[in-house]
């Protein structure tokens, strides 16, 4: 009789990745910090724990001592089914892997959990499934003509056609919050700046095929990351800057993974790089903006690659904003319940964790949350809407900054 | 061979069962270690590689990210080993309290394990050289009944400094809502292990030095008590470790090496 095969397999996985499914004390903490099991209403099947838990017995199934002695245990499909819909319903944040006590760097193993299931063909979850579809053909997520990235800007907006620093725009600033990518040009020209954009040639920086576990599939997210990469060399780009916090966490972590080499150029964050004409007095301020602001931390721009203080930087320089801090930041930040795929696969679940965190918020009676990434402020801005705190402004760091420096963006076209 | 680390006749083990249960231990840890190595070697020495299915594909990538550039923390190995693996600082800054607990059990259960190699390397070193003529020329403190009188005080102190961090570990299980409800086999074999081999050494050296811990069992009982503290210590402390949640004490320090110390 032909020896029954595991039920699951190790693809996508490294060695290290599965020795730290053993490494986990399952002391609960990354349990206390989730704000998808939290907004679930504690469903114990998103608690982290709970997922390297069922995940190490597979293991042990399929490839421990027992699996070796006498073969391995078979795994209910309806138990990966639900396996697979738990491992889903996370932002990816990080926020269990800054508390676990064992150091366990959760978010690459829910990304390899995800590729593997994705592979085995339980995954991705719901809509998500379109996203290589959408970006393979369209090279954006949204449907759009790629030459609608910035074929729109107003005349005003000078943009070299070569230049040695780069605005990688993103597929949602360029096609659906074009305030930001108006704002972060006008900024740049404003401050005489010479800089140019990929257009039409730059292509989703793949974070949500990644963050999905589909980056993969017919190498769609390596070759895209190698057309850009090629491309901004070809502009002879030595930084690039990025508006967009998912953009920049891809490019910075997971260009060089899916290509194989290091950037050829320095990638920043602009809030990065405004920290630092500010500390240079290379900006001039014309508009007081007289706001009480807090700040949330895009989780891909803090605890993914750690800018905490840049954009409080710029917050802070502005004249007139009364900075203020919500309980949670940096580190410890809640997430917006954007990322990892959930707005796209899981919208309520998505729109509870921003009402938990548009909560946080209201607490420190700020007139305005701001943050550093579009797709953050596109899911505050449904959570603030969700639970009717309509005197809660949402808008991004560089909108303001622009405002500041008495930047008109009124003219920013529809999307 | 009648050989044991006791003082009198009446508290023998002998050497041959211990030497038996020990090699027997170890062989099962080994093997249970081959096992896992051939498990976590089942991944790939990179991001999306094809698995790799080598025992050696683990201490690859685990070199690998040791060596690779952390975009948060990119901290020393060795600042890694002594705050993070020794320290356990990523305990402390969630609870004080867990952290408490569990840093007496570590230093509790690492310098008793320190101290009986130590006492067991000096009994081999003295047996050896009764048999080959050195013994005489060996210093004062390497007669295996004065080691042992020296140890004596810090084998006490560590033990109870063990029995604290058990004590509130159980407390934790039993009483903490939280805790308990989320506590599943996998935990309280852990713990029960960890419990029996405390107590059952305590009771075995009452009974050996009559003292309060011997609940007043016949010293006669000694040898066979302590025959069982052994064997369920060598049984649960080194051949359960690659098949139990023992594993964690070599799999926490591998995983927060190979993260640099973790987000």
């Amino acid at each position: 009789m032909a020896k029954r095969e595991p039920s699951i397999t190790t693809e996508n996985f490294t060695a290290v990745q599965l020795m730290e499914l053993d490494s986990c004390s399952r002391c609960g903490e990354c349990v206390e910090w989730c704000p998808t099991y939290d907004a679930s209403g504690q469903d114990p099947g998103l608690a982290p724990r709970d997922k390297i838990l069922r995940w190490r017995e597979y293991m042990n199934q399929s490839y421990g001592l027992r699996a070796k002695l006498f073969g391995p245990k078979e795994i209910s499909e309806d138990d990966i089914e639900q396996f697979k819909n738990d491992v889903y319903g996370c932002t990816t944040c990080g926020m269990c892997a800054t508390v676990c006590e064992s150091g366990i760097n959760t978010v690459e193993i829910w990304e390899s959990m995800r590729a593997n299931l994705v592979k085995r063909g339980n995954g991705p979850f719901g809509k998500q499934g379109a996203f290589l579809k959408l970006i393979g053909e369209y090279k954006n997520p949204y449907m759009a003509d790629n030459k609608d990235r910035t074929n729109w800007f107003p005349e005003d907006i000078k943009i070299e056609d070569k230049a040695e620093i780069l605005y990688f725009g993103g597929c949602t600033a360029e096609l659906r919050q074009r305030k930001l990518a108006l704002a972060t040009a006008r900024v740049l020209n404003k401050l005489g700046i010479k800089f140019t954009m990929l257009g039409e040639d730059e292509i989703c920086c793949g974070s949500a095929l990644i963050r999905t576990g589909q980056y993969y599939i017919n190498d769609i997210a390596k070759e895209n990351a190698q057309k850009n990469v090629d491309n901004i060399v070809a502009k002879g780009s030595k930084i690039v800057l990025y508006a967009c916090a998912g953009c920049f966490r891809a490019s910075k972590v997971d260009w060089p993974r899916l290509t194989g080499k290091e950037l050829p150029f320095k990638v920043m964050h602009i809030t990065e790089y405004l920290q630092d004409l500010i500390e240079k007095g290379e900006i001039q301020w014309e508009k007081s903006v007289d706001k009480k602001v807090t700040y949330h931390d895009p989780c891909h721009l803090g605890r993914h690659v750690g800018v905490f203080e840049p954009p409080r930087a710029v917050l802070e320089a502005i004249p007139g904003i009364e900075f203020v801090e919500m309980d949670r930041i940096k580190e410890n930040q809640r997430c917006c319940g954007a990322g990892g795929g959930v707005k796209a696969g899981i919208p309520d679940l998505a729109l509870g964790v921003a009402s938990t965190r548009v909560e946080d918020a209201l607490a420190t009676n700020a007139d305005l949350l701001s943050s550093a990434c579009p797709f953050c402020k596109r899911n505050l801005s449904d959570g603030r809407d969700a639970i009717g705190a309509k005197e809660l402004e949402v808008e991004d760091v560089i909108v303001l900054t622009a405002e500041a420096m008495g930047i008109d963006l009124s003219d920013t076209p529809d999307e | 061979m009648d050989y044991f680390a006791g003082v009198t006749d009446a508290l023998r083990v002998t050497f041959v069962q211990m030497m038996l249960i020990s090699f027997i231990a170890m062989g099962i840890f080994v093997v249970g270690m081959y096992i896992n190595l051939k498990k976590w070697g089942m991944g790939s020495t990179g991001y999306g590689a094809a698995p790799s299915k080598s025992i050696m594909a683990f201490p690859k990538m685990l070199m690998y990210q040791m060596s690779e550039h952390a975009h948060v923390h990119n901290q020393s190995v060795l600042e890694t080993f002594v705050l993070d693996i020794l320290f356990q600082r990523r305990i402390l800054r969630r609870s004080p309290l867990r952290w408490f607990m569990h840093f007496t059990i570590f230093v509790g259960w690492m310098v008793l394990f320190a101290m009986s190699g130590a006492m067991f390397a000096v009994e081999m070193i003295h047996l050896i050289g009764e048999k080959v003529g050195y013994a005489h020329d060996l210093p004062w403190f390497m007669i295996p009944e004065t080691f042992r009188e020296l140890l004596s005080v810090p084998n006490d102190v560590f033990s109870y400094i063990l029995l604290i961090g058990i004590i509130i570990a159980i407390y934790r299980r039993l009483f903490v809502a939280k805790v308990r409800e989320a506590t599943i086999a996998y935990d309280s074999i852990l713990l029960i292990g960890l419990t029996l081999i405390t107590i059952s050494g305590f009771v075995a050296d009452g009974i050996r030095t009559g003292r309060l811990w011997g609940l007043g069992i016949d010293s006669e009982l000694a040898p066979p008590m302590a025959l069982f503290h052994v064997v369920i210590s060598l049984l649960f402390c080194i051949a359960y470790i690659p098949f139990s949640k023992y594993i964690h004490v070599i799999a926490i320090p591998l995983a927060l090496l190979a993260n640099k110390g973790g987000e």
